[in-house]
């Protein structure tokens, strides 16, 4: 194969996948909102204004304002920041952990393996959703316990499907070879079976984003995730809410920001997992 | 079967009682101390909080607190509520006890049944514009959190056009939008899936041979080709049942239904966590038994897995 052969392809099949185009546009004009949207904001979003409370949309307010007369559009521009800051520390951690725990239970086996995966099986037996809710609940509400509960239930999944597609990988001849030639296990690991696994990895976490974008904005929602006066989409939803008769914009902008940006997180996770792993079961 | 029903059924019971543990360990971890909380304006009061300690058994050593604990399940009281005194958890949540699993059952039921027809719909005219049209909508479907496509809902059926009421609970047109809240994401879904399913079973031989030998369009579908297609849908079904449980909660809070979902968001803020952890209990029995459920039913239509030979995932 030519230099550049595999990358080139990927590239091709793409730009042939509509979903994938569709989902990465749209990822990345949340992904720009959230870098560099903040700076650009027409106004400060925790500026409490009481002339402009539930101001419909005009020219000052694009998106009219909110219960404290702050802007719902500078608002929703800085929430992307807060949805995207979450989703990727979330992400960054239950990949650390995920693949690192399944390498190593698939890696070593016997009590090591049955520690881990049965601790991944206590996880799995509750909703995952509901099981968030109660972490959050102890913990008490916040950016940092959002976090941790959201990557105390996504890292098993990861672990199980590292552990999955190392074992496949383990009875490969190169394996045996490296294992013959010396090489240390850690070395085996981050140089044999990463980039093997990688691909799939990617698929998992592309869905992932979506699922954990969903789920901040959840408990947010429901009072017990991130806290004023920092801005996210599920505190905004719900108190659009209580005023959908009079005062719509708000619920109904923020819900369309959460919205799109899950569409296009689900579109691209859905174009990548048939670009690069056809066989890949749902879940 | 038999066998791994069995091995299934003692899983089962494990699982529960690592939920009991890890119920009782988190309350250990809740910041702050729930009596002088219930005390709030008498906390000069000593005797008071000695005997109110004595009586949620507060003042013993933990271990026998834990046997508390399970004998409190056991006997179905759940201890008592820190948020209304000297009253058991099994009081304060007996109202809601029959409203969730019921809206639960009911939205699973109808997603099923609606998903597999638009999964179906979808598949026969695989690449046509009903096709495409259906997939935009799926995606859609799954892709809005229920309480943004609360809010849509809500403006548009209650209060633009006025057809049905923002809230409520009770009356068969006050159940419309909750329940058809919880039902379009798991519909799309498994529409999705069935699709997907349907068009790698509609490409195998023995479809072809049926067509060959002249049979009907409709039988080909439906007898022989959506019985196979079932099979491997029946095993996701568990998974979206977890998360229709976990939509009870914001639907539930949404429309003000007094429901377990809600009762437990309330408790969380009243720091009433007996209540909070009696409700998370009841929801993993629950969606643990559902779970039974689907893997002996998926074990009875498939003998690789009663065999010892896991699932993949």
């Amino acid at each position: 194969m030519r230099p550049g052969g595999a990358a080139s392809d990927f590239g091709l099949r793409f730009r042939r996948n509509r979903n994938a185009v569709i989902g990465a546009a749209i990822v990345t004009l949340v992904l720009l909102t959230a870098l560099i949207g903040p700076f650009f904001v027409p106004h400060d979003p925790n500026r409490v204004n009481m002339l402009a409370v539930w101001r419909p949309p005009d020219s000052t307010f694009w998106l009219g304002a909110d219960a404290l007369g702050r802007d719902v559009f500078s608002r929703i521009v800085v929430g992307a920041r807060v949805s995207l800051t979450v989703a990727m520390s979330v992400l960054a951690i239950t990949l650390a952990v995920g693949t690192t725990l399944g390498m190593i239970a698939a890696w070593y086996g016997g009590w090591v393996d049955a520690l881990i995966m049965r601790t991944v099986d206590i996880i799995f037996a509750f909703p995952e959703l509901i099981l968030a809710i109660l972490i959050a609940a102890i913990l008490g509400p916040g950016l940092t316990t959002v976090i941790i509960a959201l990557s105390l239930v996504w890292w098993p999944g990861i672990a199980r499907l590292t552990r999955a597609l190392v074992l496949s990988l383990k009875e490969e001849m190169f394996i045996d070879a490296a294992i013959a030639s010396g090489t240390p296990v850690a070395k085996i690991m981050w140089r044999h079976f990463l980039p093997n696994i990688a691909a799939p990895l990617i698929v998992r976490a592309s869905i992932g984003v979506g699922f954990i974008i969903m789920a901040e904005a959840t408990l947010s929602f429901l009072g017990i995730g991130v806290q004023e006066p920092q801005p996210t989409w599920g505190a905004m939803i719900r108190d659009g809410l209580t005023q959908l008769r009079t005062d719509p914009h708000l619920a109904l902008w923020a819900s369309a920001a959460l919205g799109i940006t899950m569409i296009g997180f689900n579109l691209l996770g859905d174009g990548l997992r048939d670009i690069l792993d056809p066989r890949l079961q749902e879940r | 079967m038999l066998g791994y029903a069995l091995r299934r059924i003692v899983g089962l019971i494990g699982v529960w009682f690592v939920a009991i543990v890890l119920t009782f360990v988190a309350v250990q971890f809740v910041p702050g101390d729930p009596i002088v909380a219930m005390l709030s304006d008498q906390s000069g009061d000593r005797a008071l909080e000695a005997r109110l300690r004595a009586e949620y058994g507060l003042d013993r050593p933990l271990w026998v607190q834990f046997v508390d604990y399970l004998r409190n399940i056991a006997n179905g009281s759940f201890g008592l509520s820190f948020r209304y005194a000297q009253t058991p958890v099994s009081e304060v949540i007996a109202g809601g006890l029959l409203i969730t699993p019921l809206l639960a059952l009911v939205s699973i039921s109808i997603a099923v049944m609606l998903g597999v027809l638009l999964g179906v719909f979808a598949a026969v005219r695989q690449n046509s514009w009903a096709d495409t049209a259906v997939i935009l909508v799926l995606v859609t479907g799954i892709s809005i959190p229920n309480f943004a496509m609360a809010a849509f809902l809500v403006y548009v059926f209650a209060i633009q056009l006025g057809w049905l009421p923002v809230a409520g609970w009770g009356r068969l047109d006050q159940m419309l939008l909750p329940v058809a809240i919880l039902v379009i994401p798991p519909t799309a879904y498994i529409a999705r899936l069935t699709r997907t399913y349907m068009l790698e079973v509609l490409s195998r031989d023995y479809i072809r041979t049926a067509r060959a030998k002249g049979l009907r369009q409709r039988l080909v579908i439906y007898r022989h080709a959506l019985r196979n297609t079932l099979v491997p849908l029946l095993t996701t079904v568990g998974i979206i049942f977890g998360g229709l449980l976990s939509g009870t909660f914001v639907v539930e809070t949404i429309f003000n239904i007094p429901g377990l979902g809600r009762m437990a968001i309330e408790s969380i803020f009243a720091r009433d966590y007996p209540v909070t952890m009696t409700i998370v209990l009841l929801f993993t029995v629950f969606y643990s038994l559902i779970n039974l459920i689907v893997d002996l039913a998926y074990a009875a239509l498939d003998p690789r897995i009663r065999l010892g030979q896991e699932r993949g995932t």
